[in-house]
């Protein structure tokens, strides 16, 4: 028997067939996130409003010319939390979503990340939001997928809750934190002449792919690739640079 | 109970063993293997009415590597090699030195690489899928595998020697 023949005997026999869970444990808190699942699809649109600070909000629902099935893999906020997104959601809600969840349009044109999910693309977006008492935040950047018949599931929105969405430099980072089968690679918008954009973790440096946004050139839309920075993996610093290599 | 609910409890009845031990064999500790089966049969069970009808258990088994994978972004990110459990069966012995020289060897591997070896060699599953599961390049996968290949090879010997010690 060669090591990996071993490993695998090994691995089958030490199973324990007797391991048991507490199922009523299981159903109980699979019902609380369902209903969690159900407020956060209704209440996604005004998540933003009375937060002190940057938000990832919970996604809202799908839009398209097909009427695809409801959204999928969400984030939770990265701080400020709301009650109604205290857990890291994962996946489709259930489908009676469908007639609750708002349909984001897109604004500008869809930037292809060139990162699939299957057949879907993923793809980023900036959509129209509105915080209450901020006038300064009109947009919020969403990171979907659309399917090939061109249906398009929103997954992630982030955005701006104070001062001003197009105010110079860094604005939100989309960390996707859930238990998603697709997880959306990070990102976020720069506002401001880059053609750079460096994120570093563990001391390592990457390299973000950069693409402005079709309705102003002034943002720039990032992302970074996820087989060089593992969605949900907290940068530990980002930088900008010009075209001339000076920091931003 | 729904009807929807019993085939839930079926599912998992049959599911559960086979989570928790993935589970252990990723993280080396029984208490947070069966926290994190639990973790993915809850979510399961939350999207039930969508997807009991599709792949149940490829749901449950990437709801619980993903929910692995994000625990080990954190910091705590060692491989705690629990105590060695009481068996059962009357091959004690055998048990117990297969499952000594099974944590002594995954503890010689990554997070990352303890997960693809669970996902190719325990769940069986081909490259592509568990680069999919993992949202990595097949060849982040075939070069991780030989990696961790690698050094299952040169950990085994010293396992053996150390065995011989005991």
């Amino acid at each position: 028997m060669n090591e990996l023949e071993r490993l695998r005997h090994a691995m089958r026999a030490t199973e324990r067939p007797d391991a048991v869970l507490d199922l009523d444990t299981v159903l109980r808190e699979g019902r609380r996130l369902r209903t969690r699942r159900r407020v956060a699809g209704a209440g996604a649109a005004t998540l933003a409003a009375g937060l002190a600070t940057v938000v990832v909000v919970v996604a809202v629902g799908a839009s398209g010319p097909t009427g695809r099935p409801p959204p999928a893999a969400v984030a939770p906020p990265a701080v400020g939390v709301s009650p109604m997104a205290e857990e890291s959601l994962d996946l489709t809600p259930p489908p009676t979503m469908a007639g609750d969840v708002l349909s984001p349009k897109p604004l500008g044109q869809l930037v292809d990340s060139g990162v699939r999910h299957g057949v879907d693309r993923r793809v980023y977006y900036f959509v129209g939001v509105s915080v209450p008492g901020e006038p300064g935040v009109s947009i919020g950047l969403a990171a979907g997928r659309q399917a090939p018949d061109g249906s398009l599931t929103t997954d992630m929105l982030v955005n701006t809750v104070e001062g001003s969405d197009r105010s110079a430099g860094f604005h939100e980072i989309g960390y996707d934190e859930s238990s998603s089968a697709a997880p959306a690679p990070t990102f976020g918008y720069f506002v401001g002449p880059a053609t750079r954009i460096i994120g570093t973790v563990d001391g390592r440096q990457v390299d973000a792919r950069l693409a402005r946004w079709s309705s102003d050139k002034q943002v720039v839309i990032f992302w970074f690739d996820p087989g060089q920075l593992t969605p949900g993996e907290r940068l530990d610093g980002i930088i900008a640079r010009d075209g001339s290599g000076r920091r931003l | 109970m729904a009807r929807g609910d019993a085939g839930f409890v079926e599912f998992a009845r049959a599911a559960s063993a086979r989570l928790v031990h993935a589970a252990f064999l990723m993280t080396g500790d029984h208490h947070q293997a069966e926290d994190a089966a639990q973790t993915a049969l809850v979510r399961t069970y939350a999207s039930w009415s969508r997807i009991h009808d599709d792949d149940a258990y490829g749901y449950a088994r990437r709801t619980l590597v993903n929910h692995l994978v994000d625990g080990w972004r954190r910091p705590m990110r060692e491989y705690p090699t629990a105590e060695v459990p009481e068996q059962r069966r009357p091959d004690v012995a055998d048990d117990v030195a297969t499952r000594r020289w099974l944590i002594s060897i995954l503890r010689a591997l990554s997070p990352r690489e303890r997960a693809i070896v669970v996902l190719r060699y325990y769940f069986d599953l081909p490259e592509a899928q568990v680069a999919r599961e993992l949202s990595v390049s097949v060849g982040t996968v075939k070069s991780t595998s030989s990696r961790a290949l690698e050094k299952l090879r040169s950990a085994a010997p010293r396992s053996a020697d150390e065995e011989a010690r005991r």
